[in-house]
């Protein structure tokens, strides 16, 4: 039996999975060096999740094990509720991915590189080459060849790609690379719309701006290890709070605030700057404190010309979590 | 800590779309697979060009050269056709360069998504990888087969339309189609030319040798010593009659009669058809050993290096080559193997030995039955299939 011929139950098994991506333990080496370290990973369907880390985090050899571009040394995978590799082929038939940079045959042009792939896929593929084209907007140049395409049009042409096969999955690797502001707004919209067909997108990327603007879910991968994962309000809800402060006198501002029980909570950090404080409050603390620290700094005479709380990004929060995972290691 | 999202909310209804059962695991390629894989081999443009100069344009050039010299100097150059030309041209030029260029275009094939970042693509479309790997076959024969055919139809159709209307047998013009009788009657109304220009081997068995010697010693051949049988000074000796000079002409001609006959103007139909087969098979092989290596060791130009060694430098020493206790391994190159099937007549190259007055093609080969040649040429054909295949389905992409 072909593999992509499955029975009714498993057919059955796979659409009522709730999970896009499904892994336990996933782990992936090279000799010595273990790129993807017992990953666990739960990516719901429908939604946009990103999947941030930095360079050589192992973000691209887990997209590469997902999608049996390479074999896992342990663990097992889903996709879409199917079994991997088990049923590779027919997870794969509703999976549409870039995996690194996406290239092409050079000689060909758009539309002739994407029939290549069509003609893999299931008859009515060829009829969403043209579609794909006009989605990603470079229909008008489908009939060049890809040698003459830019980066940001081979990037497009990518997503194409993944739109010929009608996916349920779309995996993106670093899918902006190359894009200008406006290409990526388009992409950004683009992703946001096949979202809202009731696909689910997973976006690898280290532009972690573009990720809290497009995804509503995130797993910090670092060193093969996925360290966190969730909804990014929840994630962010668990970081630090950080207060700017610009005062008359910010040494003699910052040694009343260190006395206080707010300054010397586990976690606190208070820094003198040329204009004021610094202050970095525990993940979890209230706003009543922002008030306490203005009332402090008032009755000690110190002036107060501004207090603001700066909002947790994604980014400050990243660089919290895999700042603190390496000091730790 | 691993914190979950929630996900009643945003999980989507099942996967409808594209649901539907295919057969995308089958290692059978489709029909749309490979179309499309010969439009990407034909679009490659550098490569058909070179194709096309290979295995038509050489063949062409030649040939059009020829016939235009002929029919500007006709007494100066010979016609452009013939046995000769036609049996140089095609185991000469087109059993060599059609296995090159087969093999390039195999190599090609087998490599090209590889280096271009395509192979990534097509295998998340979910498809067999040995599929893939298969539909490559029919479409790159789909364009070296054609290749082949159409240059070698053009030699065919000059070598037989343009061929010699006498026949030149060691230097002397002949009639053609003569009996064992007929050439010795004709021998002997030119006895001179036979005698001067023929082949001749006395041993202790021939009959009449002593006059066959007194007649060779006294006929003149004209320009000088070493160029004849004889001098044509009788040193003593009586003058042979005008009857012991025609009856050793008709002796030679005797002798001379199995390397007459296979002389032709122009190729027969059944030798147009078995080296146009063979031709083909050449190519066939060159093209799939070529996609096996080039799949491989995922490289074109290491590959296409590898099989013009195979074919120029090696084929030729491990065919003729005499290596103690190694003879069965040198039988087992798939050159050696072609060469024992080529049509009868046909010189190989680095076999020697056929062609007019010789021996066959095969006369300087390593011996080698047909069931071995034959069997030497499955097993790299599928040999190579199985390897290629293999790395297909296990490479990294």
């Amino acid at each position: 039996m072909s593999t992509a011929t499955l029975s009714g139950s498993s057919d059955q098994r796979a659409t009522e999975s709730q999970w896009a991506v499904e892994t336990h333990g996933l782990t992936k080496r090279f000799g010595e060096n273990v790129a993807v370290n017992g990953v666990e990973l739960l990516i719901p369907r429908g939604c946009a999740f990103g999947y941030l880390g930095p360079n050589g985090a192992g973000k691209t050899t887990l997209i590469r094990v997902l999608l049996g571009l390479t074999q896992a040394d342990a663990g097992t995978m889903s996709l879409l509720g199917y079994s991997v590799p088990r049923h590779r082929a027919a997870a794969l038939a509703r999976v549409g991915a870039i995996v690194d940079e996406p290239r092409f045959h050079g000689h060909l042009t758009g539309r002739q590189n994407l029939r290549l792939l069509a003609a893999a896929r299931e008859r009515a593929a060829r009829d969403r080459i043209d579609p794909s084209l006009e989605r990603v907007g470079i229909l008008h140049r489908a009939d060049d060849r890809i040698s003459t395409y830019s980066m940001g049009m081979r990037q497009r042409l990518g997503v194409a790609a993944c739109l010929i096969g009608d996916p349920q999955l779309l995996i993106l690797d670093e899918p902006m690379n190359g894009l200008d502001p406006a290409g990526m707004q388009d992409m950004r919209e683009m992703i946001l719309s096949l979202v809202a067909e009731g696909r689910t997108v997973v976006l690898s990327s280290h532009l972690l701006d573009e990720v809290e603007r497009t995804c509503d879910a995130v797993a910090i991968v670092d060193r093969g290890n996925v360290i966190r994962q969730g909804p990014i309000s929840e994630l962010l809800a668990g970081a630090s709070l950080v207060l700017e402060v610009d005062c008359s006198d910010p040494d003699r501002a910052r040694a009343l605030v260190a006395a206080t029980a707010i300054g010397a909570a586990d976690g606190s950090e208070v820094t003198a700057e040329p204009t004021g404080l610094g202050l970095t409050l525990p993940a979890g603390t209230g706003r009543e404190v922002v008030a306490e620290v203005n009332r402090l700094l008032v009755d000690g005479g110190i002036s107060v010309y501004r207090l603001q709380v700066v909002q947790a990004s994604l980014e400050s929060w990243f660089l919290q979590v895999t700042s603190r995972l390496g000091e730790s290691q | 800590m691993t914190i979950l999202p929630d996900v009643s909310s945003s999980a989507p209804g099942p996967a409808t779309t594209g649901a539907q059962p295919d057969h995308r695991g089958s290692w059978i390629p489709s029909g749309a697979m490979i179309t499309t894989r010969f439009m990407e081999l034909r679009k490659r443009r550098g490569l058909m060009i070179a194709l096309m100069l290979v295995t038509v344009g050489i063949p062409t050039v030649f040939l059009a050269i020829r016939l235009l010299l002929h029919a500007f100097a006709p007494h100066t150059y010979g016609p452009a056709g013939g046995y000769v030309i036609y049996s140089a041209l095609v185991s000469g030029v087109l059993y060599v360069f059609g296995f090159i260029v087969a093999a390039t275009l195999g190599a090609t094939a087998g490599s090209a998504d590889l280096g271009e970042g395509m192979f990534r693509h097509l295998v998340v479309t979910g498809r067999s990888r040995l599929a893939l790997y298969l539909a490559r076959i029919p479409a790159g024969l789909a364009i070296i087969v054609p290749l082949v055919a159409v240059g070698f139809t053009i030699v065919c159709a000059v070598c037989v339309f343009a061929a010699p209307t006498t026949l030149s047998y060691q230097g002397v013009n002949v009639p053609i189609g003569l009996s064992s009788a007929g050439l010795q009657t004709w021998a002997s109304d030119h006895a001179d030319e036979v005698i001067c220009n023929f082949a001749i081997r006395i041993g202790p068995s021939t009959p009449n040798a002593s006059t066959l010697n007194a007649v060779l010693n006294s006929v003149p051949c004209g320009n000088g010593p070493g160029n004849g049988p004889g001098s044509g000074i009788a040193n003593g000796q009586p003058q042979p009659s005008q009857t012991q000079i025609r009856g050793a002409a008709s002796l030679i001609a005797r002798m001379n009669y199995s390397g007459y006959a296979r002389q032709f103007l122009y190729p027969s139909n059944s030798l147009m058809i078995k080296s146009g087969l063979w031709l083909e098979l050449e190519a066939v092989i060159g093209f799939i050993v070529g996609l096996g290596l080039g799949s491989l060791i995922g490289q074109r130009t290491v590959a296409v290096i590898m099989m013009i060694v195979l074919e120029v430098v090696l084929t030729p020493i491990l065919s003729r080559a005499r290596i103690p206790h190694l003879s069965n391994l040198q039988r087992a190159v798939v050159g050696l193997a072609t060469a024992h099937l080529s049509p009868g007549g046909l010189p190989v190259f680095g076999g020697g030995g056929g062609g007019p007055g010789g021996d066959g093609g095969n006369a300087g080969l390593l011996p080698e039955s047909t069931t071995v040649a034959v069997c030497v040429i499955v097993a790299w054909l599928v040999g190579w299939t199985i390897l290629g295949a293999w790395r297909m389905i296990t490479r990294d992409a």
